[in-house]
């Protein structure tokens, strides 16, 4: 939950965990109510008919802009409120279908000083059920040092941070 | 190159005008989004101790992708469109204020995925434009047969002209 404390840079370690943010069963409720939220009207979400005979799908699918919701909530909660999550990038790589129940997950892959706050490299994604991976990605955090600052608001990227590959 | 025509490629590079949502951060529309992704953190919905240092409640962090939607007494695509058996239900707003691409509307939409910086939350109460651009296309060969990849850049800026967030998007079309 995103009610804890501040999470300081000095507590995370390369190979950190991230506790795993469980979503579902994710019915066909679910789906239509995100579908009315933001007013995207794609069938392909709550139609299955349209899904299955027009659009020739397995099912009817969990829509990608829920799934990166998923992830925000994920690095948002575990920076904690003194932090920020910079930067997040994800690729659709694969279908989950209404009924499934996915898990997000996130994981330190490495980590440096930055300009008055400290910066982490997380390796995430979204299995399902059956422990098929569909969303890869990886997210830049930054942290604030023990005893230091909150991290900047509006946050201000460190001048030159080297890209990553 | 089949599906890269040079009339595709006059779109790269190609500038939206500003476009501004329809309507501002509320207060309503956030409790419902946020019900929506489940995710009923205390800083979407009153002031408190966690987004005192953002002046207060503030939408989910990607809801100014979603604040771009039809505008009181716009056409109405689900109405326009209710005999078309083919009408998937989408509408324009998958172009980010962009013109669509002529020469591959006939083509199918897959959303790739998406490179996303933030800056700031958007406020309640607060304005929220975009501007977008065709940044890329390109077609690769793939195990499925030829594809276009085109990647918009958008630009999300408050009512004060604050920068938001930016996100680069990845659309596949075959």
């Amino acid at each position: 939950m995103a009610m804890g404390g501040p999470r300081y840079f000095e507590d995370v370690e390369v190979g950190t965990a991230l506790e795993v943010l469980e979503k579902g069963p994710l019915t066909t409720a679910h789906l239509m109510r995100w579908s009315a939220a933001m007013e995207n009207w794609h069938k392909i979400h709550y139609d299955k008919p349209f899904a299955i005979e027009h659009d020739k799908l397995p099912g009817l699918l969990v829509n990608g802009s829920l799934k990166q919701q998923f992830i925000l909530q994920l690095l948002k909660d575990w920076v904690g409120p003194a932090g920020w999550v910079w930067k997040v990038s994800f690729q659709f790589r694969a279908m989950n279908l209404a009924g499934e129940t996915l898990s997000v997950w996130g994981r330190v892959s490495a980590k440096r000083d930055g300009p008055g706050y400290g910066l982490a490299d997380i390796d995430l994604g979204i299995t399902n059920d059956a422990g098929k991976e569909s969303t890869p990605g990886k997210a830049t955090l930054a942290l604030p040092y023990r005893g230091g600052a909150p991290v900047p608001y509006p946050f201000v990227p460190p001048p030159s941070v080297p890209q990553r590959s | 190159m089949a599906l890269l025509t040079e009339a595709l490629k006059q779109y790269i590079g190609l500038q939206s005008e500003t476009e501004t949502a329809c309507d501002p951060v509320e207060r309503g529309a956030v409790r419902r989004y946020a019900q929506a992704i489940m995710d009923e953190d205390p800083i979407y919905s009153e002031a408190c101790a966690n987004n005192a240092r953002f002046g207060g409640p503030v939408a989910p962090p990607l809801y100014p992708t979603h604040m771009f939607r039809r505008a009181f007494g716009s056409p109405d695509p689900l109405q326009l469109r209710a005999r078309d058996p083919d009408f998937d239900g989408l509408s324009a707003t998958s172009a980010q204020g962009l013109p669509e691409l002529e020469p591959i509307k006939h083509l199918a939409l897959l959303n790739g995925g998406s490179e996303i910086e933030f800056f700031r939350y958007a406020r309640r109460g607060e304005s929220v434009k975009l501007q977008s651009r065709y940044a890329d296309i390109v077609e690769k060969e793939t195990s499925k047969g030829p594809m276009l990849f085109v990647t918009i850049e958008t630009e999300y800026r408050n009512g004060d002209g604050e920068l938001l967030m930016t996100v680069r998007r990845t659309l596949i079309r075959r």
